[in-house]
């Protein structure tokens, strides 16, 4: 079917339009990173490119000092980084393994029927409703602030999401192939290791993606249950101020931008999967 | 151990007798995987586990602590937060609690400006991307980043363009004295655009995967006997789309009520309360009040309601279907 000409342009006036709505905020904190401190505001004169690009406000997160700066903090990136790699991952890992398992009994054995509302119910409330318990039971327990605390607090919160996307995963290998292994005698632990599990590695990947970049993107739960040790990285973004006072605005912007790669990158790579993530498996695309 | 009864159950075609044999001489857990139910059984025990340890023993100590006027500061440990019981007066107390409902009414209101304005910018992108175009593949890339990035880093980007020097004024061609964060009308509205520029892409994707579904043969069909792109949408595409509509706007409006992060990062809720949603006040109740008694029992009802409408929702959304 051909396409008259006027309703091209105004297709593509439109989608241009809405790129660049998403593109003007984003370009302003990638251009801020690289602005040297009298750029940081328009008090100078508006730049929306740096005029003397500097690396100053990346050196500065990384080490906590640079050169030609009074002002020093007294921890670098480094450490909140780590917190948020390794909490994200270990959060990930237990929604993943668990979510996988229980979905592959409820998608196949039929057991627990109740499971996947229970686990859907974890993501109706705002936490912080929810969260006063929690904390005393954390401090309780002695997790507050701990690696395995965050972990663990992650990988309930996302269990929901690992659990329906794998169980959509799940729902379309087709059981003949199942079944003709177990007429030849696999058992169903052989069956599910190495029949099904190979078959929705692809599945696996992206959901174990797809449950990373929630567990990096939270803000909330790292705030109630880190104190100082295992702050994540946008805490440490957001707390970010200068003694002297004032907005650290570069150093900020070159924080956040760090913070904002890994989910795009991988959200990029498992574009595909985005609907059926975010829907609980309800849609694909 | 009755082994026979429990052979019978379980059916393992085709297995020779010898493996059953020796599964029987190495006890439980040779047998675990040739029986469906022990085996789903330790499948979704993690699971499960995990979520009894977040929701039973949670509710029970939440519903315990918001019957008294226990808080942290007391140097009393929470199990002997009985010493202070109140027989029900923080439930009395939020019932007439102004702060509340005023939160719970700027949440309401963010959601009803925020969620239909994401869903129409969502449609109508969805509308431009269901025919194939040069770049569509490109385009749609760019669309969907904002959903992606952190929401603390979208506060932090918001923050920064709505800084009476940053960028927002100067393309507006507006002072720099005009303030939107710290002035009480337009601090909401500055949430309100950042949430709506982070979650269009959102509704855009759920939209367009949902008119998509739409087959190609009966838009065809409504093309030859006459209908324009316009009518075709209106009466072939959206009507398929009504589940998909609703699954996004649930979904959008679940997670707008939950909103914290770009608040928290953006406004911390001021000025003043201007921006102080449920999630803000509660936190600030938390944190700054330390009144966690009372916490508990603002979360208890949440909790309850929202349950209710879910599963009303729930038992429509079954009879609608069936």
């Amino acid at each position: 079917m051909r396409t008259p000409l006027r309703a091209l342009v105004i297709r593509y006036a439109f989608v241009i339009l809405a790129c660049a709505v998403v593109i003007y905020p984003l370009l302003w904190m990638i251009t801020m990173a690289f602005k040297p401190f009298p750029e940081w505001t328009t008090g100078t004169g508006m730049t929306w490119f740096p005029k003397q690009p500097t690396l100053q406000n990346f050196e500065f997160v990384i080490f906590g000092h640079a050169q030609g700066l009074v002002v020093s903090l007294d921890r670098g990136i480094v450490g909140p980084l780590a917190a948020s790699l390794i909490t994200s991952i270990c959060g990930t890992a237990l929604a993943v393994v668990t979510g996988t398992l229980s979905s592959y009994a409820v998608a196949r054995f039929g057991i627990m029927s109740l499971l996947p509302l229970s686990v859907l119910q974890l993501r109706l409330f705002p936490p912080l409703a929810v969260m006063i318990p929690v904390m005393v039971m954390w401090a309780f327990i002695g997790a507050v602030d701990t690696w395995w605390g965050l972990s663990l607090i992650y990988g309930i919160v996302t269990l929901p999401f690992a659990f329906w996307l794998m169980k959509t995963f799940f729902d379309e290998v087709p059981v003949e192939i199942e079944d003709a292994a177990r007429v030849s005698g696999c058992s169903y632990w052989r069956v599910f290791y190495r029949i099904t599990l190979p078959i929705v590695k692809p599945g696996l990947a992206t959901c174990a993606l797809f449950v990373f970049i929630l567990n990096w993107s939270d803000y909330l739960l790292a705030l109630l249950l880190t104190q100082k040790n295992w702050v994540t990285l946008p805490i440490y973004m957001s707390t970010l101020t200068s003694p002297m006072g004032g907005q650290m605005y570069g150093m900020k912007a070159a924080l956040g931008l760090i913070a904002a790669i890994p989910p795009v990158v991988f959200g990029l790579l498992i574009q595909k999967h985005l609907v059926r993530g975010l829907t609980f498996g309800a849609l694909k695309q | 151990m009755t082994d026979a009864t429990a052979e019978t159950i379980t059916d393992t075609p085709a297995e020779p007798a010898s493996a059953k044999a020796n599964r029987r001489s190495r006890g439980y857990w040779a047998g675990v995987a040739h029986d469906s139910r022990k085996l789903g059984f330790w499948f979704v025990a993690p699971a499960v586990l995990l979520l009894l340890f977040i929701v039973v023993f949670p509710l029970a100590m939440q519903l315990y602590l918001s019957l008294t006027w226990w808080t942290p500061l007391d140097g009393v440990r929470w199990y002997r937060a009985y010493e202070s019981f109140n027989s029900g007066d923080n439930y009395a107390r939020l019932l007439t609690d102004g702060a509340l409902w005023a939160a719970l009414g700027r949440t309401v209101l963010l959601m009803a400006i925020a969620v239909p304005a994401q869903f129409l910018l969502g449609l109508g992108l969805a509308y431009l991307f269901m025919e194939q175009f040069v770049g569509r593949k490109f385009f749609y890339s760019i669309l969907l980043t904002p959903m992606m990035i952190v929401p603390a880093v979208v506060g932090l980007i918001f923050f920064l363009l709505f800084q009476g020097t940053g960028p927002v004024n100067d393309t507006l061609r507006l002072p720099t004295s005009f303030a939107w964060l710290t002035d009480v009308h337009r601090a909401m509205l500055a949430v309100i655009i950042a949430d709506t520029w982070q979650w269009t892409p959102l509704m855009f994707l759920i939209l367009l995967a949902g008119m998509l579904g739409v087959p190609a043969d009966q838009l065809t069909a409504g093309r030859l006997l006459g209908a324009s792109n316009w009518q075709n949408f209106c009466k072939i595409v959206l009507p398929r789309m009504k589940s998909v509509i609703a699954i996004a706007l649930v979904l959008r409006s679940v997670e707008c009520f939950k909103i914290f992060d770009v608040i928290f990062v953006m406004t911390k809720g001021g000025p003043g309360v201007e921006t102080e949603t449920i999630s803000l006040f509660l936190y600030k109740k938390t944190f700054a009040d330390l009144d966690w008694s009372y916490v508990a029992a603002i979360g208890l009802t949440i909790l309850f309601s929202l349950s209710l409408i879910a599963a009303r929702g729930l038992s429509y959304a079954a009879k609608r279907k069936g």
